[in-house]
């Protein structure tokens, strides 16, 4: 974060200010309305024009999510599925990437074209077989069948991470380390995987975001309450008949939430790796 | 000689060793049912008992059918002005973003929360900002007297699309602002220098030194964005369910409907075929410009 240029006349600094702040307002207007909306009591809600505050504050909303919905079921759902999900992409991708990156084989070029050309598989092609297969395997319908597909959505781009991540570590470490004797696998484990581990923190919220955010395969892989996630909780309230907005937001927060203190620990590591991807450094 | 050659069959088994399990997850997990799509779209089925084998018929019909040319057109349109707001947005903030400001990492930190937002919860608040009666947009319009009567902006076709892609630059214009603004720490600092020493403005120094240095992610950018709106689903699905009169029916959401509400899980395989043939053009030439630019 060096700055680059720095306007000289103080008018030039204003418009600058003005120009971010009327940015943030524009990101920052939903975002409070969600809240008030969330705090709202239900008369507060149909009222013409809307009430830009509550006349009665209150934190019902955030309770009732938990009591008149079964949220509890969704979050746990949501946050087994993803967690597995992630833990096990993150195994898979970090052997991958070390592979590619220290070891010279036959089919190292392709592999790593076909995790950059994966990302463009649209989930639409992959809905269809996914759903034919997981009924066959009898996963239907379980948590199995979210972890499952979250590990093939994410697991290409986290090897792509990892595989920068990995290349920023001086292989004389790997060397010094088999000149002692230690194997491939030792190495890996004891010397570079330990200096990796801002990359694996940004690998792993990316996994996370990513599974946190799905919502098609959730909608079509799962058919019970007790096995649906946030997000196709959310998108089922929405489908009722009178649709409690109040009730919503503060769903909506919680489902915000996690990703945001995720973010405000660890936003220094994942922004660098997210864009050395896609950014000659 | 002899070593160097056992040195490279070492090589070559502990790479295969470690990049194995993962070849044999992606196989499993994304290659086998691509593969199993294009089997499925070469039947008429339910996917239970119907199984008519039908060949390439879908496809051929898919092709010279003016709905799906129609929702190709949309989807298009769809992609390239959310890329486009994302980029001019993304672009223009994180050039904002990089000057000597105070306070910095609160902007930053602002401007990055919607990409936080996960979409569902961008869809359905900005569905609940969009309402006639209740909505904050409407109430705000005819406050400051812009409108004299609520507009029910779901109701016609062109409104419907501008409201479903003002959302979709809202939630997706962050990660351009992050790449750009990695891309901008990237320009070697003497180049501004040089440009200063040679007399150049502003103007110039922004025509002759950042935005050449830019190129590169700008173009990464645009394909790995295109793509990503061009498959998008559940903003515009819970928003608008592709309505009105099919106005903001993107391709997934046909898919979606004649898989999941139809049954007719052959044709939709079928198209899902064809959408992946245009994400494969896109990232050939993704592929290309990244390999360019590794210099």
């Amino acid at each position: 974060m060096i700055p680059k240029s720095s306007p000289r006349r103080p008018r030039n600094r204003l418009v600058l200010y003005v120009l971010l702040g009327v940015a943030c307002v524009f990101v920052l207007v939903p975002v409070l309305w969600m809240i008030v909306t969330a705090l709202k009591p239900e008369t507060d809600l149909f009222s013409t024009p809307p009430r830009l505050w509550p006349t009665a504050p209150t934190l019902d909303a955030f309770r009732r999510v938990f009591t008149d919905y079964p949220f509890a079921d969704y979050f746990r759902n949501s946050i087994i599925d993803v967690v597995a999900s992630t833990g096990i992409s993150l195994v898979f991708s970090s052997l991958s990437a070390y592979g590619v990156s220290r070891f010279k084989f036959r089919g190292r070029g392709s592999f790593l074209t076909f995790l950059l050309i994966s990302q463009m598989f649209p989930s639409v092609m992959l809905v269809i077989p996914y759903f034919k297969i997981i009924q066959v395997l009898g996963l239907y319908n379980t948590y199995a069948a979210l972890i499952v597909t979250y590990v093939s959505f994410t697991m290409p781009f986290c090897s792509w991470m990892m595989y920068g991540y990995f290349k920023s570590i001086p292989r004389e470490l790997d060397e010094a380390a088999t000149i002692d004797g230690a194997s491939p696998l030792r190495t890996f484990l004891s010397v570079v995987l330990p200096l990796s581990l801002p990359g694996i923190v940004a690998t792993a919220i990316y996994a996370f975001i990513t599974g946190w955010n799905e919502y098609l395969f959730a909608l079509i892989l799962t058919s019970s309450e007790d096995m649906k996630t946030v997000p196709v909780g959310i998108g089922q309230m929405i489908g009722q008949y009178k649709i409690q907005w109040n009730d919503l937001m503060a769903a909506s927060i919680y489902a915000v939430v996690p990703l945001m203190v995720l973010f405000v620990f660890l936003q220094r590591y994942l922004i660098s790796s997210l864009t050395a991807g896609a950014v000659k450094s | 000689m002899a070593r160097s050659s056992k040195v490279a069959a070492a090589q070559q088994r502990v790479g295969l060793g470690f990049v194995s399990p993962s070849v044999l997850v992606l196989l499993a997990l994304v290659v086998y049912p691509l593969f199993y799509g294009f089997y499925i779209s070469m039947f008429k089925t339910n996917l239970r008992n119907m199984w008519n084998f039908v060949g390439l018929k879908y496809f051929v019909q898919a092709l010279s059918d003016s709905d799906f040319i129609h929702t190709i057109g949309v989807t298009l349109l769809f992609a390239v002005l959310v890329v486009a707001g994302n980029l001019l947005l993304g672009t223009a903030l994180a050039l904002l973003l990089n000057t000597n400001i105070r306070f910095r990492v609160v902007w930053r930190a602002i401007l990055i929360l919607p990409w936080l937002f996960p979409d569902v919860v961008v869809a359905i608040l900005f569905k609940w900002i969009y309402d006639p009666l209740y909505g904050l947009l409407n109430f705000a319009l005819t406050s400051v007297h812009l409108i004299d009567h609520p507009i029910v902006w779901f109701g016609d076709p062109n409104l419907a699309f501008s409201a479903v892609v003002l959302s979709c630059i809202w939630k997706g214009y962050p990660l351009v602002m992050i790449l750009v603004l990695a891309g901008l720490q990237s320009i070697p600092q003497d180049r501004y220098e040089a440009a200063r020493l040679d007399g150049a403005g502003l103007v110039n120094q922004f025509r002759y030194v950042t935005f050449p240095g830019l190129v590169p992610v700008l173009a990464v950018s645009v394909i790995l964005d295109f793509v990503w709106w061009f498959k998008h689903f559940t903003i515009v699905w819970l928003m608008t369910a592709g309505g009105p009169i099919d106005a903001t029916k993107v391709v997934s959401i046909d898919i979606y409907r004649i898989a999941f509400t139809n049954f007719d899980f052959g044709r939709a395989a079928a198209l899902a075929v064809i959408v992946f043939f245009i994400c494969l053009a896109f990232s050939i030439v993704y592929r290309r410009i990244v390999r360019d630019t590794e210099v």
